[in-house]
């Protein structure tokens, strides 16, 4: 760590009370990052090997849905609710309002993590419903976590020294709203029989990573990026024009998840064109990022962190436009069905989401604990999480391409599963690395463990 | 700009415009959706294929498989193209979005043989050399010799334990119902 990286982190001195909570949040989601990966490679082996661990808790069917809902809920929701924490008492110049639901929020959402689990190795599930699988109970449990943390940063963002509610704090405070809205559309049971469901499961999935992870992750990144490199956004309106489009288009394509299917045809059109739609929210968000580190690339090339963040801003644009062209009637008869998808997730939940993550947690947690691990250590997590995550996004799209061939081709259906099946391998191996990434990722954690300190210090008060 | 320093008008402006987008595009077309009869040619399941059914969803079939036919000349082995009386009666409707396996809208009609689905749940590899599906042995027994009205499942010698018989437990008999008791109806 640099001189003036040393001076920042006593400027930024934040009330040792968030330093652990904010240090808590992202501790936790690592470990579920290590369990619910864990899982993955499971899934993935068995793709390959099908005879390999044949327990009817860890059977495919079972691990699929542990593996998505503990990287979704427990990964990336909960780091990113504890890096919100710190930037929303950063960029309102005020300590956390009640920090205690904070705590309990976190506290919950644990306990929930772990029913999840061992609900759904068990069979107790609401289905096949992608993400809608955890029984309305524990959902129940996970909606009053959400509400607790939601106390915590609108009162904080209430109670701010500075006049402005910075852009950050838009984009959060609306992720929020927008998650709960979600989780209580798609959990009533009002409309739900029959097709009904399938208008909600587009709804739901589509926004769940739309107007949660997406605004959440680009709320923090205007708020760090600057930080992380030492000047102004580029453009604050563009910031802005992305906020309300985003809400516009964003909520109204669910339905490109069903094509061609007996959903009303009129929802799958507008589904479709506000796809297009997107590219402006998108584009606007990514220009900016981009253009705010343009002249910093000096600065860029010594710090992982920077890296970390950039590599995960261009997965945003790339996953985004390649959202788009799927949404397409024509690439869609191509590319549904297939593992072309499940590229297009992890380009977009691991290249993006989880990279971005990274990148706050390297650049920003060793400003507030004042030590961090070595570049190297970084750089190793950096090259082991991006080499196995292009191996893993490009072969199983390639995998994709070949079952969407084979079928186009009209050949049995057994041979689209011969001809992905080598990809299948490769993917195991991009995992495997991706895996051992995270572990290395925990041992960097630990290096930015907030010290002990003295009881005399324990209310350093914001002031940058 | 009072946008920029009104917190609570900023929030309730974008809370506002989702929820109302929401019901548009979502909760109002679901009510609407949910009213569609269901074909007059489906069946009730019986007893063993609702138990089947459950636990086609508690084994996370649905993750592989599809029961979602397009309209599509690449759909055409699968069935005719699915409409929404197909689903009227399904809580929750499994028309899926992966198809690591084929998909099974119409299964009871292409493939209805017990003996072919008790073998292939078993061990897919026994009747597809290079599937890549799960074996479900614990909805099998495997013993030395068949007591009376027990199912003994015909795998082949490679696939079972040396000298044991194979029998199908209730619940591979109602996952084989189930998967017997799809097929499309006509639609009129
Ligand atoms: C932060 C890391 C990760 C996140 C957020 C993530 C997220 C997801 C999501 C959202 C899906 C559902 C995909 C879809 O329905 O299209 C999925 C499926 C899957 N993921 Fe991950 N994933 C991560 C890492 C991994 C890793 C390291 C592996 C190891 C190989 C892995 C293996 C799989 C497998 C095998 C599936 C099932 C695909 C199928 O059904 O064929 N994931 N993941
Ligand atoms: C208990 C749950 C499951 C049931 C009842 C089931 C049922 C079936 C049936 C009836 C077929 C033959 C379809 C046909 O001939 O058209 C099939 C094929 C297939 N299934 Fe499944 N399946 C289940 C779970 C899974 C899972 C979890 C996977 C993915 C890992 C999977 C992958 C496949 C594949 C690749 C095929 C094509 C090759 C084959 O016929 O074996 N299945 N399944």
């Amino acid at each position: 760590m640099s001189q003036s990286d040393q001076a920042h982190s006593t400027r930024a001195g934040l009330e040792v009370g968030t330093k652990r909570l904010v240090f808590a949040y992202i501790v936790s989601a690592t470990a579920w990052l290590v369990v619910g990966t864990a899982y993955g490679l499971i899934a993935a082996i068995k793709l390959y090997w099908p005879e390999a661990m044949e327990y009817s808790v860890l059977s495919f069917g079972r691990t699929r849905p542990i593996h998505t809902n503990v990287v979704l809920l427990g990964w990336s929701s909960m780091a990113l609710m504890g890096v919100a924490l710190y930037v929303i008492s950063r960029s309102s110049k005020t300590s956390l309002y009640r920090p205690g639901f904070a705590r309990a929020g976190l506290i919950l959402w644990n306990i929930c993590m772990v029913l999840t689990v061992i609900t759904l190795s068990v069979g107790l599930t609401r289905g096949p419903q992608e993400y809608r699988e955890i029984l309305t109970p524990i959902m129940v449990l996970y909606a009053i976590g959400l509400l607790c943390n939601f106390y915590t940063a609108y009162q904080t963002i209430a109670r701010r020294k500075v006049p402005e509610v910075y852009v950050s704090n838009w984009y959060i405070m609306g992720a929020f709203c927008w998650l709960a809205t979600i989780v209580v559309i798609g959990y009533l049971p009002f409309y739900q029989n029959g097709m009904g469901n399938i208008v909600i499961q587009g709804y739901f999935m589509h926004n769940a990573v739309g107007m949660w992870f997406t605004p959440m992750v680009l709320g923090i990144t205007y708020y760090a990026l600057p930080r992380m490199l030492g000047k102004p956004i580029y453009s604050y309106a563009l910031g802005v024009l992305a906020f309300w489009t985003a809400i516009l288009f964003y909520t109204l394509i669910g339905a490109h998840h069903f094509i061609f299917s007996p959903v009303a045809w009129w929802i799958q059109t507008t589904a479709i064109l506000f796809s297009v739609g997107m590219m402006v929210p998108v584009w606007a968000g990514f220009g900016n990022f981009f253009l705010t580190a343009r002249g910093s690339w000096s600065r860029v090339r010594r710090d992982y962190a920077i890296i970390f963040l950039l590599v995960g801003v261009w997965g945003y644009a790339l996953s985004s436009t390649q959202g788009t062209i799927e949404a397409f009637r024509s690439a869609n008869i191509y590319w549904h069905f297939t593992n072309f998808t499940v590229g297009h997730s992890h380009l977009a939940m691991y290249g993006f989401v989880a990279f971005c993550i990274w990148g706050f947690v390297y650049g920003l947690i060793p400003k507030i604990t004042g030590r961090g691990p070595s570049q190297a250590a970084i750089g190793f997590h950096f090259w082991l999480a991006f080499l196995g995550g292009s191996l893993y996004v490009v072969s199983i799209s390639i995998a994709g391409i070949l079952q969407g061939t084979s079928w186009v081709a009209g050949e049995s259906f057994i041979a689209s599963v011969d001809a992905a099946a080598p990809m299948w391998l490769w993917r195991s191996i991009g995992g495997f690395m991706m895996v051992f990434s995270h572990i290395v990722f925990l041992v960097n954690l630990w290096a930015m463990r907030p010290l002990p300190v003295p009881p005399a210090s324990e209310m350093v008060e914001a002031t940058a | 700009m009072s946008l920029h320093t009104q917190h609570n008008q900023l929030i309730g402006i974008a809370a506002l415009l989702f929820l109302i987008l929401s019901l548009v595009i979502a909760v109002l077309p679901a009510f609407e959706a949910e009213r569609t009869p269901p074909l007059s040619g489906i069946e009730q399941l019986s007893d063993e294929a609702k138990r089947g059914r459950v636990l086609y969803l508690e084994e996370g079939c649905g993750y592989c498989h599809t029961q979602f036919v397009r309209d599509l000349p690449v759909d055409k082995p699968y069935g005719r193209g699915s409409v929404p009386g197909d689903y009227a009666l399904e809580v929750p409707p499994l028309l899926g979005t992966q198809r690591t396996g084929p998909d099974l809208a119409n299964v009871g009609v292409r493939q209805p043989s017990e003996i072919w689905n008790l073998i292939h749940l078993y061990n897919p590899r026994a009747v597809v050399g290079t599937s890549v599906m799960p074996s479900y042995p614990w909805f099998f027994d495997t013993k030395a010799a068949a007591d009376e009205g027990d199912i003994v499942v015909p795998v082949p010698e490679a696939f079972k334990p040396d000298g044991q018989a194979v029998i199908a437990k209730q619940e591979a008999m109602d996952i084989v119902r189930y998967l017997q008791s799809l097929k499309q109806a006509e639609v009129e």
